[in-house]
């Protein structure tokens, strides 16, 4: 299998499971975000509780031993976590449902997206401006 | 209306797209890298590739690469340092082997639209298999609209803003709620709980700020 083929089932899969689970939906996330529906923060914490079991299982029956970047608390990880929440909570989106808000239809997504892009790009030009503290090597995991 | 998945069911495919993801890409999952990836690339253009073969050698090829090259530029003024290497050659850094397993393989741009778009398609098969694919130009969501109906554009600009925060706010924090949040967590690593948390504390504020605006 070609690594396009690769990569575009994994992004389908992806955005199909985040749409059926309602991260798609305005409404769903805030119903998370405000604890009226305990359903999506349980889809949650089962994911993250099945991984955490299940890595340990994948490293100890990989040949070669997996590299994982590790994700060091740096300058930029409290101050950014609250600007995304933030950001999350008005749009509804994380970087990956804005484009599977697309593909359900609702374009106003284009909005959100194109913000993603400028705040990215916002954010690398004034951090090599102002801040300059190392991020750790792995940001490209 | 798509029919949202019990949470069990929700929570399973989490998981098993996380660990498919690491098994077919080699690499744990994390969406807003992509993001960021494709920005270096407007802002900087492509990756130079001897830069990356640099990144790639090992420590002995990289050895021979700079006595190469040292001995190119000076002329190679002590002959007997390596006799046997020739003086107009500087040997560059070997390419690694491409392997869809390395971990150190670099990712083309294409690959990053591809994963990109095929989450667009992904949203699309969803809606579509639900019988409930519809093109709505404006923003879909009931408490939405009760809350910023009556904004300018009608909540576009709040999309707009929000989409600004969530893209500088994951770049600052090296992470989203799929590198962070899903398999950040799952490995236990001390940047991805405290951003998690943050973020998630963060938006359960706003979300209440927001309802109590309603």
């Amino acid at each position: 299998m070609s690594t396009w083929l690769r990569t575009g089932l994994m992004g389908t899969g992806l955005g199909f499971a985040l749409s059926r689970i309602g991260f798609s939906s305005w409404d769903e996330v805030h119903r998370m975000f405000t604890f009226a529906s305990l359903r999506m923060l349980l889809a949650f914490v089962v994911g993250v509780g099945v991984l955490t079991l299940a890595w340990p299982l994948v490293r100890h029956f990989s040949r070669a031993t997996p590299r994982w970047s590790p994700r060091p608390i740096h300058r930029g990880t409290l101050a950014g976590g609250l600007i995304f929440g933030v950001g999350w909570a008005l749009s509804g989106a994380c970087p990956s449902i804005a484009l599977v808000q697309l593909g359900e239809g609702q374009a106003a997504a284009l909005f959100t997206l194109s913000g993603i892009f400028v705040g990215n790009w916002l954010y690398s030009w004034a951090h090599e401006r102002y801040f300059r503290w190392s991020a750790g090597s792995c940001i490209d995991d | 209306m798509i029919d949202h998945w019990p949470w069990w069911l929700g929570g399973l495919a989490l998981a098993g797209v996380a660990l498919t993801h690491w098994f077919l890409l080699g690499r744990q999952m994390a969406v807003s890298g992509r993001f960021t990836a494709i920005v270096n690339r407007w802002r900087f253009g492509a990756p130079d590739p001897s830069a990356q073969a640099l990144q790639n050698a090992s420590q002995a090829e990289l050895l021979a690469a700079i006595q190469a090259a040292t001995r190119a530029e000076f002329g190679g003024a002590d002959e007997s340092l390596a006799p046997n290497a020739p003086a107009s050659e500087p040997a560059a850094p070997r390419l690694p082997q491409e392997s869809p397993r390395s971990p150190q393989r670099p990712r083309t741009l294409t690959e990053h639209w591809v994963f990109l778009g095929s989450l667009v398609l992904g949203g699309c098969v969803s809606a579509l298999s639900a019988g409930s694919l519809e093109l709505s130009l404006v923003p879909t969501g009931e408490l939405f609209q009760k809350l910023f109906a009556g904004t300018p554009w009608g909540g576009a600009l709040i999309l707009l803003a929000g989409g600004v925060l969530v893209g500088a706010g994951t770049r600052m924090a090296s992470g989203c709620t799929s590198g962070h949040g899903l398999c950040g967590v799952s490995r236990l690593q001390p940047g991805s709980l405290l951003a998690t948390v943050a973020f998630f504390g963060a938006a359960v504020v706003t979300a209440f700020l927001l309802r109590g605006l309603s």
